[in-house]
């Protein structure tokens, strides 16, 4: 089975690193893997994305897919851009803080959770992408939330350590988020 | 990330640009010296704290020629020395690559690819198959071209760069992609598993008891000369029955038989796969030695094959060497993008399906 992902924001709203994190988990699990980033002249402000290919039965996974099973977008820009993308049947996963709650396409399924505001809320608004991980975890059922704290650990550097709780307490809210409250 | 790296027992998720460093260290580099270009500056940057950490030899050049000649310098001690660079940058290095290859030295070159000519752009490609393979130095000279398709074979023909630039005594280059490079896999890094090759019979280590040795390039008279080339091209011709290698699957029935290296291999696996679900015969030949290419396997798979398909991220380079090793016993489609991400799997199937329907 292969499932792809894309998480997608503003540079400096780390959907680099939620990537990242969510990649560690799969190893974890022992499921195959490949991360790579779109891959440009960034810069902080603009737009950035990462793709994410799991699989438990290829070797080696493709890459630069043409449809994805799960978007998280983080800002409008993203929702905007990917919506075409998502597979038939898949997720949008949309940070309505900053993302308007509409529903342009019938054969796609759509989460809209505030997450910048839950960052916000628990005091750090970086946080954002975390707690975008969590809904993840929830909706996909492909990863636990167990695992995903352990690839926190890996990714978060030693002189960043004393973040690492606040982190996994943002991966809880968002898996904890009532999905009711998200007009699916 | 860097932290963690140099020995790990299990898998760690690792950038292409990191794995290649963190190899190289493994496989006993001792000397690394670079410029810093993108989409491969992470391979300098952790060689400069590694290297030092280790009390090994880090030296931020002023210049790409002046990187690609400190590794001359130091290989001519039979030191196991690297440098890396991208595309525009590693054109600068075009004449000392032939003044290695003529002095029969062990430089390694991790070359990661972006988009050109000229200054290009970042975005992956693999638009330097020719300047790897045919080279832009003067004379008659080959490098070996090793080429990854996954993070983990950035390690493990990092690996094989060392072993055979040292055991053939030539210059090699590993051709990875501004993909490969950004990419991150889970990987492994397991003891180097090559033998040590002794050097001490050529390199320049101080000539206390022994006569003096001298490594140059230059050769004065024209019979001594005609003697170098043919000794020089006899190791060309051992490299190609020793080394060449290739991954293979699903080629022994195959009508249409997909050629391709690198990055998009990834997706002309898939795209064969899923063409094999829908009934229609397509193989897969990936070779993973560039110099030397697996030109004899190809002529042998021309004899059944009905059609050939090159795909590639550049205006169709390896296709040269494909049409030469078939030899016109099929026709040898092209599907490539000029510049960026591999073709997609579905661009790939629809192109096999419509191939298929005129075999």
């Amino acid at each position: 089975m292969e499932n792809n992902f894309i998480i997608a924001g503003f540079g400096g709203q780390g959907v680099l690193l939620a990537g990242e994190v969510l990649a560690n988990a799969f190893m974890l699990d022992n499921i195959n893997v490949t991360w790579y980033p779109s891959y440009g002249a960034e810069m902080r402000g603009g737009t950035v994305n990462c793709e994410i290919v799991m699989n438990d039965a290829e070797d080696v996974s493709s890459v630069n897919k043409a449809e994805t099973d799960y978007i998280v977008a983080l800002n409008q820009a993203s929702f905007d851009r990917f919506l075409s993308k998502v597979k038939k049947g898949g997720w949008m996963i949309a940070n309505s803080t900053l993302v308007k709650q509409l529903k342009p396409r019938a054969d796609i399924n759509y989460i809209f959770a505030p997450v910048t505001a839950l960052a916000d809320k628990l005091g750090n608004v970086k946080m954002t992408n975390i707690l975008s991980l969590g809904v993840l975890a929830k909706i996909s059922r492909l990863v636990s939330l167990e695992t995903l704290e352990k690839a926190l650990d890996i990714v978060i550097p030693p002189h960043r350590k004393s973040l690492l709780p606040l982190n996994i307490k943002a991966l809880k809210i968002g898996y904890e988020y009532d999905l009711s409250l998200t007009n699916v | 990330m860097t932290e963690c790296l140099t020995t790990t027992d299990n898998k760690v998720l690792t950038k292409g640009n990191y794995a290649i460093a963190n190899a190289a260290v493994m496989a006993g580099c001792e000397c690394y010296f670079g410029y810093p270009i993108t989409p491969q500056s992470e391979i300098g940057e952790f060689m400069s704290g590694k290297m030092q950490e280790l009390k090994r030899a880090y030296v931020s050049a002023e210049s790409e020629l002046a990187a690609i000649n400190m590794v001359i310098g130091a290989c001519s001690t039979g030191a196991k020395a690297m440098t890396s660079s991208s595309s525009c940058a590693v054109a600068l290095m075009q004449e000392a690559l032939s003044y290695a290859a003529s002095d029969e030295l062990p430089v390694v070159l991790i070359s990661v690819m972006r988009g050109g000519p000229g200054l290009g752009n970042i975005y992956p490609s693999q638009g330097d198959y020719n300047q790897a393979t045919i080279g832009g130095g003067n004379g008659d000279y080959k490098l070996i071209v090793l080429a990854p398709s996954t993070v983990q074979e950035c390690v493990d023909l990092t690996y094989k760069a060392f072993y055979l630039a040292h055991k053939y005594k030539n210059p090699t280059i590993m051709l990875a992609d501004g993909l490969l490079g950004q990419m991150m896999e889970p990987v492994e890094f397991k003891e180097y598993p090559y033998p040590e090759i002794d050097n001490s019979s050529w390199a320049l280590t101080g000539a206390k008891n022994r006569p003096a040795r001298v490594i140059r390039s230059y050769a004065p008279s024209a019979d001594n000369q005609c003697e170098f080339l043919k000794k020089l091209h006899a190791k060309y011709k051992l490299i190609e029955e020793n080394e060449t290698d290739w991954e293979e699957i699903n080629t022994e029935d195959a009508d249409i038989i997909l050629v391709s290296f690198g990055s998009p291999a990834r997706n002309a696996k898939s795209a064969m796969k899923e063409c094999r679900k829908l009934g229609i015969k397509v193989g897969l030949l990936r070779p993973i030695t560039l110099f030397p290419f697996p030109s004899k396997r190809i002529s042998e798979l021309a004899d059944t094959a009905k059609k050939f398909i090159s795909v590639e991220i550049n205006m169709g380079q390896m296709i040269r060497d494909i049409k030469l090793a078939v030899n016109g016993k099929a026709p040898v489609e092209l599907l490539n993008r000029p510049v960026g991400n591999p073709p997609s799997v579905e661009e790939i199937v629809a192109r096999i399906k419509k191939e298929s329907e005129v075999l």
